[in-house]
């Protein structure tokens, strides 16, 4: 692999105090030093030193991470451990491919835009059959295991019409040809909303109609790509960017707006990382591109002229805020969310750890739902703890996965996507 | 190197899952915060008393090295298995067993991360003082083998005043406990609790502690004060003691933490102060008010020019914010820091601050200082580069000196980080060899055969 003396630097600024140790996700619940940030990096250093004799033990290390972030937040010397463990992940995927259930997910799924929505249309036929309905608003419930679903997960439901082939998002497809500098918005959707949670694409709609905004939904848009970037497979993350970089160029716009907190560090950070090396020409253009970012919270409370408007009834009911890594760690955003949910006159009362990763991040789901569920677990007790009725967050994924730890704990609370309580 | 049969036992004893003789286990049980590398044979993950117990015994008659480890996060290599053999972890011993709200008592086993027990404590309104900087991630169990003290030790005392009583497994293999579980008195016998806590590890494995709690101070108020010089600095803490007020926290730092944390953090501090006391008091609120007034006083006569008491919470994390920034800042000015825990008495704070100037101007390299000047232990950290033969050579001469230079005040070369292999070739310049023969028969009576820890603390050479 290229560049392996880069991380070499990194690693080597490492002074092993294991300040990170107390606050990892994946530690606090395996508690043994190769599942903590110090001992990933140790092997990953190793590794990357040429020295030999790893085996099942280290590939274990180095995917089972959720990629949150904390421990570089925490680190005195600012090193940044969840690169090293992309790299890692990269060198893997580069010497011996990805595992055949990987691939068969992030490769042939999330890779083009049309298998995808080919095969998931189909299952959204076939769910009935593998998943039973449960009392829980929206969701299934695995009747046996299947490969990535264990038995007894909750998982979302497919939608029976995707978001962006609905008929009135396809109108959206060229805005209504307002000029650059008026609030064109052009309005990202990812996988998540798109296949599972398309309520969240109709309440950003919403909201951004109510801020006078002048949306386009470009159907050339496919999937961000974080998934397979985050298993390691570069290659393949970088053709996807490009084809996102493009379907948002045709049209002069003054932001790109997601409600997916990991899609907007997939493309506000992650596509300038892989594409900017490419060429000077092709580093503009992401530039510009990246630019222009906003993740729904942060373009309503910052850049549009949208006030919340606090509804009588919102004062009765609680709700608490949960962090997603991808937006407080990887964009910075905290307060945006909580302000829309302040102004809407709700009753707020926050978790005693808001930015404990939910567990599903850097593909811990797949490669070891087991644990993530007893991370997301902690999460579920905090939420209960709080008796809020609703917990709101920003990213498709975290809701997925609070709602599955939630019933799980037998807590009634709602999830919902902070746009959806405006 | 293990046997075949030595591994099969050790599965057997521990069960498959908790031993591990993988590569990934090698590499990340095999340092500590030393950041030196000593690869084991094996690792374990015992459940508790009974199956070390059993490993112990196994390696008096194999005769193969056991080292104690808990988080990993000593400075002086208490956890490193510098003679290969087994690492015992006690990641999987994590529970506190009570927290006794009658008889203000706790009973915790070893890997309970020291925060963890301080968050539960004060939720019922108890308070579990000792205060490393590593709370956050170090256990009880270290702790307690390396005595561990903080900030607060000025008024609180250090790990050792909180221990009432120990489960220990000893070198030989027998489970022994010390001292008392839930009474406040207990003189039956020997104190073997005191022995053990500060050990290292070397006299026994800790599976079980009974801990003293107190009340939960109910106030707490933070204050900084900005001098001229750190002479005027260290002047006003001493006076503060000699004035009878014993704040739960007082901190010195100097103008190189100063520099840097204001290079890198961007705090505030203006380029004329040189040096900062960073004071805490607590106990009931209407008494700390009068107790911030005197220390007002104290600085201002001290040449303070400037001091601030803060008015709320996020004020008072400002002023902590500065201590904190410290550490992240000092290791951007060299990569490698000889961090010493020296301590000298109370009233010697001035002579040992200007006797670290002149050794830093003499070995040409940069000291750095912050610390608890409330109990005279000054964490000095000469910074070097480990790359640069020369100038680590002229570091590790600087240490020498300072250690020379505590000892001539009536002071210790280690205040809370410990002996280990940090400081043992240093030890003789501390103990007579009287002094260390008599510790190494006290070893030798627990530990015939030498499998626990060794390669710690004593050297061949010093007697």
């Amino acid at each position: 692999m290229e560049g392996l003396e880069n991380y070499i630097e990194v690693s080597e600024r490492c002074v092993r105090c294991g300040i990170c140790k107390s606050v990892c996700p994946t530690y606090d619940v395996v508690r043994r030093e190769n599942s903590g940030p110090r001992g990933r990096l140790s092997i990953i250093e190793a590794r990357f030193k040429g020295e030999e004799g790893f085996k099942e033990a280290y590939l274990k290390s180095v995917r089972e991470c959720t990629l949150c972030g904390a421990c570089f937040g925490s680190c005195p010397n600012g090193v940044n451990i969840p690169e090293l463990i992309l790299a890692a992940r990269n060198e893997i995927v580069d010497r011996e491919g990805m595992s055949f259930g990987e691939s068969l997910v992030f490769r042939n799924f999330l890779n083009t835009e049309k298998f995808m929505p080919l095969m998931l249309r189909f299952a959204s036929k076939l769910q009935g059959l593998i998943f039973k309905g449960t009392s829980v608003e929206s969701g299934l419930l695995s009747r046996f295991s299947v490969p990535f679903v264990g038995g007894g997960r909750l998982v979302p439901e497919l939608s029976d019409i995707f978001f962006l082939d609905r008929p009135h998002i396809k109108e959206l497809s060229s805005g209504k040809g307002r000029k650059k500098g008026t609030g064109r918005v052009g309005f990202y959707v990812g996988c998540g909303i798109n296949y599972f949670l398309p309520d969240i694409g109709e309440a950003t709609l919403k909201a951004l109609g109510e801020s006078g905004a002048d949306v386009i939904i470009p159907q050339g848009q496919v999937c961000c790509g974080m998934p397979i970037f985050s298993a390691g497979d570069r290659g393949t993350a970088k053709k996807l960017a490009q084809k996102n970089l493009e379907a948002f160029e045709e049209t002069d716009l003054d932001y790109i707006v997601t409600s997916c907190a990991t899609c907007g560090h997939g493309l506000r950070n992650v596509f300038k990382e892989l594409l900017s090396g490419e060429s000077p020409e092709l580093k503009a253009r992401v530039e510009k591109f990246s630019s222009k970012v906003r993740d729904i919270t942060e373009l309503l409370t910052r850049d549009l002229p949208y006030k919340a408007a606090p509804k009588g009834s919102n004062r009765n009911t609680v709700v608490t805020y949960h962090d997603p890594c991808h937006l407080r760690r990887y964009q910075g955003i905290t307060e945006e969310p909580r302000k829309l949910i302040l102004d809407s006159g709700f009753t707020y009362r926050g978790l005693k750890h808001p930015c404990r990763c939910c567990g599903l991040g850097g593909g811990l789901g797949f490669s070891n739902y087991e644990l993530s569920m007893d991370i997301a677990m902690k999460k579920a007790e905090d939420v209960k703890n709080t008796g809020a009725d609703v917990v709101a967050t920003a990213c498709p994924g975290c809701i997925i996965q609070l709602k599955d730890a939630l019933h799980k704990l037998g807590v009634t609370a709602k999830v919902s996507h902070v746009v959806e309580l405006l | 190197m293990l046997s075949e049969g030595v591994k099969r036992e050790l599965v057997k004893i521990a069960g498959k899952g908790f031993v591990s003789f993988e590569k990934e286990d090698i590499v990340s049980y095999s340092y500590d915060a030393t950041n030196r590398m000593h690869p084991p044979d094996a690792v374990v993950f015992p459940a508790g008393s009974e199956e070390i117990s059993r490993i112990l015994k196994v390696a008096n008659l194999e005769g193969f090295p056991v080292t104690p480890r808990g988080a990993g996060t000593g400075f002086s290599g208490g956890s490193l298995p510098v003679k290969g053999g087994v690492v015992i972890s006690s990641e999987r011993m994590k529970n506190i067993r009570e927290i006794d709200t009658e008889n203000f008592t706790a009973e915790v086993e070893p890997g309970v991360i020291t925060g963890d027990f301080q968050a539960e404590a004060e939720r019922l309104g108890l308070f579990y003082p000792p205060d490393p900087t590593s709370l956050k991630f170090s256990t009880i169990g270290g702790n307690i083998a390396e005595c561990s003290g903080g900030p607060r030790a000025i008024k609180y005392g250090v790990t050792r005043d909180y221990v009432l009583g120990l489960t220990v497994v000893v070198p030989t293999g027998e489970i022994i406990t010390t001292g008392v579980k839930k009474t406040m008195k207990g003189v039956v016998g020997y104190d073997l609790t005191r022995l053990i806590v500060g050990s290292e590890g070397t006299l026994g494995f800790v599976t079980g502690a009974y801990l003293k709690l107190l009340p939960l101070p109910p106030a707490i108020r933070t204050m900084l004060a900005e001098f001229a010089s750190l002479e005027d600095a260290a002047r006003a803490s001493s006076e503060i003691i000699r004035e009878k007020i014993i704040p739960s926290t007082l901190e010195l730092i100097d103008s190189v933490c100063l520099r840097c944390v204001e290079q890198y953090a961007k705090m505030g501090i203006s380029s004329a102060v040189s040096a900062v006391l960073l004071i805490e008091v607590d106990g009931k609120g209407e008494i700390l008010g009068k107790d911030c007034e005197d220390i007002r006083e104290i600085s201002m006569r001290n040449g303070a020019m400037r001091f601030k008491v803060a008015e709320n919470k996020n004020e008072a994390k400002d002023i902590w914010k500065v201590r904190r920034a410290i550490s992240p800042s000092l290791s951007r000015i060299k990569p490698t820091k000889l961090n010493e825990d020296v301590v000298v008495p109370r009233s010697k704070i001035v002579e040992l601050i200007k006797g670290i100037k002149g050794i830093a101007e003499k070995r040409g390299v940069i000291i750095a200082s912050f610390g608890h000047a409330g109990d005279g232990n000054i964490h000095v950290n000469v910074m070097v580069d480990r790359k640069n033969a020369g100038e680590f050579r002229r570091g590790e001469d600087a240490v020498k000196d300072i250690f020379e230079l505590t000892l001539s005040l009536g002071g210790t070369i280690s205040g809370e980080h410990g002996v280990g292999i940090s400081k043992s070739p240093y030890l003789n310049m501390e103990l007579s060899v009287q002094t260390i023969e008599a510790m190494m028969r006290i070893k030798r009576a627990f530990d015939p055969n030498g499998i626990m820890n060794p390669g710690k603390i004593f050297r061949m050479e010093h007697v």
